[in-house]
């Protein structure tokens, strides 16, 4: 009996190992490492590294540049997170009763997020090329003067921006989609009798009820927006003048740039932190709201 | 009453199709900007639609750079990983539904921590690994390092988690062994869910780019985004070259439009799936 016992739990061990293999070796243990690193001085080069305490940690709140990334961070998730929720969920909103074309609009809509981040971008940058790009013939259509999108600081980071919703939106509109698809219809239809109009109906009812669906995506979006990288590489490598520099590009320069290896893994240890923090607090809320759902 | 309803009608109407116009018209600037001169480029006001179609922009621009490559390179890698995570996916989410072991409750919490660690933020010691393992700069580096996703295996898992115990056990009083359990019972009651992770990947690795830059310096490895970007700053250094570039980006992004509408409706449940894979 124990025999059979021990091999039934061998043989479910070796059907973790093809997941587990790889997961220890690209995930758990570069986890366990970058903490390590972020306590060491290593130039990445030198085959020794000195414990440095937390010195890079220190260095990093003592670094202007750390904290100009990470406004630019939170402008980032700030402006992409909304829009692209608020856009995804009025998309949604005219697309949930069933009409004529409502199939198509979807899939263009939608067609946005399945493409290559970096295709996608080059074609933005060619529309934003200040000479003859789209962007500024529109604007010298109607008279107005042109812009240097992608070279002023004060353009850079909408213009990202404006590639980021106009990626995601599509995606979001899913979600809400669904959510709104599973709003029981007698309680729309009783609060209609109750002489409801249409944005009390959407107030009192539909939002609090698509409330779980609205919290996932601000947390998922959150935390992809934190690691938004390919499109500002196209469009700005960070810049101009680090407008668009955000911390993962922060983590990026000083880690495969600057060769600063302690430091970049303190950015990395906070990176985590930050989507762990995020990570837990909607299962925590998940767990909570349940019953809705 | 029937006049304003019209009239709202209407009004969707017109702003859904504003919307839609609106998400594909970069897609439709690509193609027109892909198939004028450089001369037509440079003109004002811009022109909707090209004098007369240079459809040989597509064929200099594929020449101008090892496309084909670029191109072989990333549906080759990208098949291969999702071969490789059906199958381990599928192995690691059947020993956590319907196979006892002690180690079960770590293994899902693992994964769980695993789950919420962004990939990014462990680019850097990732990359130092794979130094030591002596896989920077070749394909099994880049089809080993994403073998296996978190993601895949909590969306099988999902899956496996409604289908019945006792289909495994009967399978087991007939004397089939658990791979032929999972294989030839359990796979095919979920392979819509393997449908939707095979899609997925597949995609991901398509557009995939910041990785893959990092471990690759050889050119001859590069995967299709890194090699149109280092098109782009080659062609863009003289600012002359916007059509050529365009119609690289074109054939780059062509197969994954076709493959999306070939394959929405699995793609679009996808999405909602992920949201039930994330909830564990």
């Amino acid at each position: 009996m124990r025999r059979t016992r021990l091999a039934s739990e061998v043989k479910a061990l070796l059907f973790t190992l093809p997941a587990m293999i790889p997961l220890s070796l690209f995930w758990f243990f570069p986890l366990a490492y970058v903490i390590y690193l972020s306590f060491m001085e290593w130039d990445f080069m030198s085959p020794v590294k000195t414990f440095a305490g937390l010195d890079n940690y220190r260095y990093l709140l003592d670094n202007p540049e750390f904290y100009r990334t990470l406004r630019v961070t939170l402008l980032f998730c700030a402006g992409s997170v909304l829009p692209i929720m608020a856009a995804g969920l009025a998309l949604a909103l005219l697309l949930s009763r069933k009409r004529r074309g409502g199939a198509i609009y979807r899939t263009l809509i939608f067609s946005p997020w399945v493409t290559p981040t970096v295709a996608v971008s080059i074609v933005w940058s060619w529309i934003y090329e200040p000479d003859v790009g789209l962007a500024n013939n529109v604007l010298r259509v109607f008279g107005l003067p042109g812009v240097r999108w992608l070279e002023d600081p004060n353009w850079a980071l909408v213009c990202v921006l404006i590639v980021t919703v106009w990626k995601m939106a599509g995606w979001s509109m899913i979600f809400y989609l669904a959510a709104i698809g599973s709003v029981p219809p007698d309680y729309l239809e009783a609060a209609e009798l109750d002489g409801a109009n249409g944005w009390r109906k959407f107030r009192d009812i539909t939002l609090p009820l698509i409330s779980p669906t609205t919290f996932f995506l601000f947390v998922v979006l959150t935390i992809s927006s934190l690691q938004a990288y390919d499109q500002i590489n196209v469009l700005t490598q960070g810049g101009p003048a680090g407008s668009t520099r955000t911390i993962l590009y922060f983590y990026y320069l000083s880690a495969f740039d600057a060769f600063r290896i302690g430091e970049a893994s303190a950015v990395a240890i906070l990176l985590i932190a930050g989507c762990v923090a995020l990570s837990l607090l909607s299962f925590w809320i998940g767990r909570r709201t349940v019953h809705y759902s | 009453m029937s006049k304003n309803r019209g009239l709202r009608r209407l009004l969707t109407h017109f702003l859904l199709a504003a919307a839609a116009v609106l998400m594909a018209f970069p897609f439709y600037w690509m193609a027109m900007s892909a198939l004028k001169t450089n001369d037509e480029i440079w003109r004002f006001p811009p022109t909707l639609w090209p004098h007369s179609p240079l459809w040989s922009n597509f064929a200099d621009a594929w020449d101008a750079a090892p496309f084909a490559r670029y191109m072989l390179n990333s549906v080759l890698v990208g098949a291969v990983i999702v071969l490789i995570q059906i199958v381990n996916s599928g192995m690691m989410a059947y020993a956590l539904t319907h196979m006892a072991f002690r180690l079960k409750g770590v293994f899902t919490a693992l994964t769980l921590v695993g789950y919420m660690v962004p990939v990014t933020a462990v680019y850097l010691p990732g990359y130092v690994v794979l130094s030591r393992l002596g896989l920077l700069d070749s394909y099994a580096g880049l089809i080993l390092s994403n073998c296996v996703s978190i993601f895949s295996i909590f969306l099988v898992r999902q899956a496996f988690m409604q289908i019945s115990h006792e289909l495994v056990e009967a399978g087991q009083i007939d004397g089939a062994s658990h791979l032929r359990i999972l294989w030839t019972i359990v796979f095919p009651l979920a392979r819509s869910s393997f449908a939707v992770l095979a899609l997925i990947t597949f995609i991901e690795q398509y557009n995939n780019y910041f990785w893959p830059m990092l471990i690759t310096k050889n050119p001859d490895l590069q995967l299709v985004s890194a090699g149109l970007r280092s098109f782009f700053v080659q062609g863009g250094a003289y600012g002359l070259k916007w059509p050529l570039i365009m119609a690289a980006s074109a054939f780059t992004i062509l197969p994954l439009l076709v493959l999306f509408l070939l394959t929405q409706k699995t793609i679009m449940r996808s999405v909602n799936l992920s949201a039930g894979a994330s909830k564990g």
